[in-house]
């Protein structure tokens, strides 16, 4: 079946149709919420929410643009909402984090080849969740999911140059983060 | 100077957004300046990281949980609804009283209260004793007598007597 008569049919509160489209989206839209929040409990959580506010925004959905697009300004307004509740809680937390990079540094240098990737993970995990909300989306839709400068600006509400020096100022900001760790030796490798 | 913008010509050579001029523009200057090279570098290690991340897959019985959550939700919740209503009410209901008070006062024309004699004369601070004794000095003797006799009947049928 066609998405758009999916669509339709889920607006007239057909349940199965539904399915079919979260069976579609749900990775992407997991994927999107696990690149900001490395935890799957929480991502699996916040997708569930996603999924029920685009049920009940669906009649206000009239194809001006593709379901896709739609969902993920969905998916990066409520993503956002918990990202600045989040950051509200966890701004004394991240004070103590700052000690955490070196830490990190030893154990680094101590464990093993497959530990490492944990530990990078953890790491640019960090560092990508100490930027701005509007950052850590952007760098999630352009560099994790891969979207197109057009499709990120069009789920934004940014002008194409708006998401260009966004995105610069993104990645910017991460490498400088992850300076410590990049001259490393073999630190990106 | 130069470096800076090149950063964000090196940024956007990763997106495949220059123009054949900006690459070679680019390249040039990557071969003379070390600092850009090193830069470039970070910046590839920090994408292809980013894009090589292995995602877990969303928990099991995704729809399922979904579809009992659904269930339990409303898009529209009546007491929530009713709460916000009574919440702008009562402020609101309050003004109303406020100006229907101050329009009673000050707009509806004042009526004017009938006094009973007694009424009048304790309000124009006068004795009703003090002006029957005035009364009665006045008149001769003869008229004081027919008059207190005319009073006493009238006391008896209960009937008062009106003052000219």
């Amino acid at each position: 079946m066609e998405e758009e008569e999916l669509i339709r049919l889920s607006k007239e509160g057909n349940e199965e149709a539904f399915g079919t489209i979260v069976n579609k989206y749900k990775t992407k839209v997991f994927n999107m919420a696990f690149s900001l929040t490395y935890n799957r409990e929480v991502a699996d959580d916040l997708s569930q929410e996603i999924f029920i506010k685009a049920y009940f925004a669906l009649p206000k959905f009239n194809f001006k643009s593709a379901f896709g697009t739609w969902l993920y300004k969905i998916s990066s307004n409520h993503i956002k909402d918990y990202l600045r509740k989040e950051s509200r809680i966890k701004k004394i937390s991240l004070r103590e984090a700052t000690i955490t990079p070196q830490i990190m540094k030893d154990e680094i240098e101590k464990k093993q080849r497959e530990q490492l990737e944990k530990q990078k993970n953890v790491l640019v995990h960090q560092a990508i969740q100490k930027l701005p909300a509007k950052y850590q989306i952007i760098l999630s839709l352009r560099d994790i999911q891969g979207l197109s400068y057009w499709e990120i600006a069009k789920i934004l509400k940014l002008s194409p140059g708006t998401v260009d020096s966004r995105l610069y100022r993104a990645r910017r900001m991460l490498r400088n983060k992850l300076m410590p760790f990049l001259k490393q030796k073999g630190g990106g490798q | 100077m130069k470096c800076k913008k090149l950063e964000k010509l090196m940024m956007r050579s990763f997106d495949g957004r220059l123009t054949t001029k900006e690459k070679d523009v680019l390249e040039s200057h990557l071969k003379s300046c070390s600092l850009c090279q090193s830069k470039k570098e970070d910046y590839k290690k920090i994408l292809d990281f980013l894009k090589e991340q292995d995602f877990p897959k969303p928990k099991p019985y995704f729809w399922e949980r979904l579809k009992s959550r659904l269930h339990g939700q409303y898009p529209y919740e009546p007491i929530v609804l009713w709460k916000q209503w009574t919440i702008k009410a009562i402020p609101v209901s309050f003004l109303i009283a406020v100006l229907i008070a101050v329009t009673t006062i000050f707009l509806l024309p004042s009526r004017e209260v009938e006094l009973s004699q007694s009424e009048e004369l304790f309000f124009r601070d006068l004795s009703p004793i003090q002006e029957t004794i005035t009364a009665l000095e006045g008149e001769e003797i003869e008229n004081k007598n027919m008059m207190l006799i005319f009073a006493s009947i009238e006391e008896q049928n209960g009937i008062r007597r009106y003052l000219p």
